[in-house]
């Protein structure tokens, strides 16, 4: 019944745009639809340097529309205690600009969308945590939401279930850095430098890292801690806390998640016949360059999927990879 | 950070010998050049105005500092003691600076694969990189912007030269591995040895350690 | 101050994998001798845990209730199997005691619980007044706030209409949980898949401390739960909660002797204490680990601030408020 709806087991390629120039590159790449944000608070990639006055959604409107792709807004964090007005004023702005989603997590900010601009299509971020049927059904029934991007916890098993008894579209993240907490549900960066995603929109940020030289050694540290240590020659990785290595008894290791990439290409077929309506790739914070070169290789994989050929050999994203590595992540049991 | 031998390494040291007076004013151009040609970067840089940032292109033999206010961006030629005053530092081989600044490349993967370093405050480097990122800056025209009627040749044999030190710091990135490939191999096995006899000394150990116990078996063991 | 309900103390659902008999042991103690008026009994963090607590679920439901503490069931924070959601259906449907009140932890329970009352636990995303005035026509009169809020956010709740179909607690004593996943951590230190854990987090009654490679001690893992290595505790906050209208104060379980823990809240919070006493004798009862209170001030989680500090961001906060 669930391949039976519309939209099920598309795999619509979702692709991220940090600025307007990761915009058209996305766009010129193949993306089906892309994902940004205004530039301040209310996105979950609140990061220096990067994302969307209105006058450049306007511009990056017109230029996606133009080439058929569609564009979603994140509005993705979670409205501040007595001031919701900036948050608002996103989903306001984002409607009246005619995006084609706005991607939210906050119950009040999807009551509020629901209320004042019904022809507005919702979907759920995965900052929403919603990784059940009956959390997604509540959604769908109170806000009338239209797709929802799932948390990084479930296996392609647990998908194909989700999906046989949901009413609405599921977003899947394929590419990209990887979460190994519940998304929207961890205050691991504010415990440490004060900044939240659900907050401020950012986690581990830029200003509270730094990279030392010590003799032979380079050191990672976040806030007053320390998160990786690299010998010159190792592959290097952003101190995402999550991501840094950690002593547990006499042993460091990567206790929660290597500094290594999500990459579902060898689960597409999978993917799609799970019922999965679009794939999400990750990175709004990276170069137009890794936009460019991940979106065109899905899109070439997608294509190859959708005809029912096999995979085309994909070793050109090694480089741009995390840790210069790759993982299939939770959606393999084995991950937990 | 080790720079990696290419043709810059080697061009670099006739740079030396230039001396700044003549180098400044053509910075000055450039950053006059880019601040007309994108304003939305400098806009984007807004709160890191005051941020002077040094930037080492570790195969030169200068470095520079750069200022992103949007009313007066500056790039000059760092001294010995000016680098002190930078608040954040980019450091990597010239292509690889010219590549992130032209977006070629993915910062973040020239930064996992080691050839980009950066140090100090890290927030206003993340926000240089996307800020530049987001602009489609082609450096060599905004070089050239200013060259009149030999800006279209100038650009063409600019844009080749790099190409040929590209493909020759591939060349000779080859060649460095070639010759250096017989000292490697002896570091290795004389690495391996060492192992060798640390793990023979340490059996041993175990084995004054333990005797009486059952000398034999624990032998087996050590050597298995 | 008339109208304001008197403060309470709650007692949150415990964390960790205890020992079955240890753990109801542990409540009839509670049941016995804390001044505690709501006690969170249930499985939070694994569900392959549940089938532990749940023989000794009646005696120990019964034995608070007779003492007059109110028991609220908690559930868990993330569901991810039709499995686990039946499990929560089933509670909710059967229960042991007659009108129980639930916590979701979770948005699907407190789907599952609209139209009745019931609280809303710290581990669902209630930020603002307009999410909770949400969560409120659905059935949530309690709802126990997010850590990582800050004074100045409680203070804009309290000045909200939320208010006043709502009650708001706050975490003030233990470890914060900071983190939940897919992944069993506990497992994955001990080389072991979550599929065969052999329930080696039951090894860690108040959770595994991990360090920094410069052996720092950093965070405390608890299955697939992370805390902070350090303990919250806000006794030197009280007031300034109270003030923010902050009407229940959560203690999270730990070894320590809790029933101690609880007194000396209930002591800072009746004014029987000064709050540097209590702070002084809570020291000796939690031992040699780290205190933390940053969050309240709106800096790092990890971090111990003076306190009068945050009494002062109050006051300001207030000012600029009245202007």
């Amino acid at each position: 019944m669930s391949l039976a709806q519309e939209g099920k087991g598309d795999l619509e390629l979702i692709c991220p745009a940090g600025t307007p120039a990761a915009l058209r590159a996305a766009v010129d790449a193949g993306a089906e639809a892309v994902y940004l944000g205004f530039r301040d608070e209310t996105n979950a990639r609140n990061f220096p340097g990067l994302n969307f006055s209105p006058a450049e959604l306007e511009t990056g409107l017109a230029y996606a529309h133009g080439r058929g792709c569609k564009v979603f807004v994140a509005i993705n964090t979670f409205p501040r205690a007595g001031a919701p007005e900036a948050w608002r004023r996103a989903v306001d702005c984002a409607a009246e600009l005619g995006v084609d989603a706005v991607i939210l997590a906050d119950i009040g900010l999807l009551d509020y969308a629901a209320r004042h601009h019904p022809g507005l299509r919702l979907h759920l971020s995965v900052q929403a945590s919603a990784s059940n049927a009956e959390a997604i059904r509540f959604y769908h029934e109170a806000f009338g939401v239209k797709r929802v991007v799932l948390p990084r916890v479930l296996t392609v098993e647990d998908i194909a279930e989700l999906n046989a008894r949901i009413p609405v579209e599921t977003e899947v993240f394929a590419f990209g850095g990887m979460c190994p907490m519940a998304e929207g549900r961890c205050l691991l960066s504010s415990y440490v430098t004060g900044k939240s995603p659900n907050i401020t929109g950012v986690c581990s940020p830029a200003s509270h890292v730094r990279y030392l030289e010590r003799g032979t050694e380079m050191v990672s540290r976040l806030g007053e801690f320390t998160i990786n240590v690299f010998q010159r020659s190792d592959a290097a990785g952003y101190p995402t806390l999550c991501k840094g290595r950690f002593v547990v008894g006499d042993r460091a290791s990567y206790l929660f998640e290597a500094p290594t990439s999500l990459n579902v290409l060898p689960l597409l077929p999978e993917l799609m016949a799970a019922g999965v309506s679009a794939l999400k790739i990750e990175g709004r914070q990276r170069g137009r360059a890794y936009t460019a070169q991940v979106v065109a290789a899905f899109r070439a994989a997608v294509d190859a999927c959708r005809r029912g050929e096999a995979m085309p050999e994909m070793s050109a994203l090694d480089a741009i990879t995390e840790g210069q590595s790759e993982t299939s992540g939770a959606y393999r049991r084995a991950w937990r | 950070m080790v720079p990696p031998f290419s043709p810059i390494l080697l061009g670099g040291f006739l740079l030396s010998a230039l001396p700044s007076r003549l180098l400044q004013p053509l910075l000055r151009a450039i950053m006059g050049a880019v601040a007309r040609r994108h304003p939305a970067m400098l806009e984007r840089l807004g709160p890191y105005a005051d941020t002077v940032f040094l930037i080492d292109p570790i195969d030169l033999p200068i470095r520079f500092l750069l200022r992103v206010d949007a009313q007066q961006p500056k790039l000059t030629i760092a001294r010995g003691a000016d680098a002190a005053r930078a608040g954040a530092v980019v450091r990597g081989s010239l292509l690889a600076l010219i590549d992130l600044l032209e977006g070629r490349v993915d910062g973040d993967a020239l930064f996992f694969s080691r050839r980009l370093a950066i140090e100090g405050d890290t927030e206003a480097v993340v926000a240089l990189r996307n800020a530049v990122d987001g602009e489609e800056i082609d450096i060599i025209d905004d070089i050239l912007v200013h060259a009149g009627p030999l800006a279209r040749p100038a650009r063409s044999a600019v844009k080749r030269l790099i190409r040929l030190a590209r493909r020759a710091g591939h060349d000779m990135a080859l060649l460095q591995a070639a010759l250096l490939q017989p000292v490697i191999e002896r570091i290795e096995s004389q690495t391996a040895e060492t192992e060798r006899l640390r793990q023979a000394m340490a059996g041993a150990a175990q084995f004054r350690g333990r005797r009486g116990a059952a000398p034999a078996a624990t032998l087996l063991a050590g050597s298995e | 101050m008339t109208g304001k309900p008197a403060p309470t103390l709650a007692l949150g659902p415990m964390l960790f994998h205890w020992e079955a008999a240890r753990w109801r042991d542990f409540y009839f103690r509670i049941a016995d001798e804390a001044p505690i008026d709501t006690v969170y009994l249930g499985e939070v963090v694994c569900a392959k845990r549940r089938p532990f607590i749940l023989p000794y679920l009646p005696e120990v439901c019964a034995r608070l209730e007779r003492a007059g503490k109110n028991v609220v069931f908690s559930t868990l924070a993330l569901i991810m199997t039709e499995q686990e959601m039946d499990g929560i259906r089933e509670a909710i449907a059967d229960p042991i005691i007659e009108a129980p009140i639930f916590e979701a932890n979770d948005i699907a329970t407190a789907a599952l619980l609209a139209g009745r009352p019931h609280v809303i636990g710290p581990f669902v995303n209630a930020y603002n007044e307009d999410t909770i005035a949400y969560l409120a026509a659905r059935g949530a009169f309690r709802i126990s706030l997010p850590a990582e809020l800050s004074i100045t956010a409680l203070q804009a709740l309290g000045r909200t209409e939320a208010v006043r179909t709502v009650g708001f607690e706050v975490q003030v004593f233990g470890r914060l949980p900071l983190a939940i996943s897919a992944r069993c951590y506990h497992a994955r230190a001990h080389d072991l898949h979550k599929d065969g854990c052999q329930f080696v987090c039951a090894k860690d009654p108040d959770g595994l401390t991990i360090e920094t490679l410069d052996n720092e001690p950093f965070l405390a893992i608890n299955g697939t739960q992370t805390l902070s290595d350090s303990y919250c505790s806000l006794l030197g906050e009280l007031q300034t909660l109270r003030d923010a209208g902050i009407v229940s104060f959560r203690l999270w379980p730990h070894s320590c002797d809790m029933v101690q823990v609880a007194a000396l809240f209930d002591a800072a919070l009746g004014d029987v204490l000064a709050p540097e006493a209590a702070a002084a004798r809570l020291r000796g009862v939690v031992g040699d680990v780290p205190l933390a209170n940053g969050y309240l001030q709106g800096r790092e989680g990890h971090l111990w601030l003076d306190a009068t500090a945050a009494a002062g961001t109050a006051s300001a906060a207030a000012m600029r408020a009245a202007k």
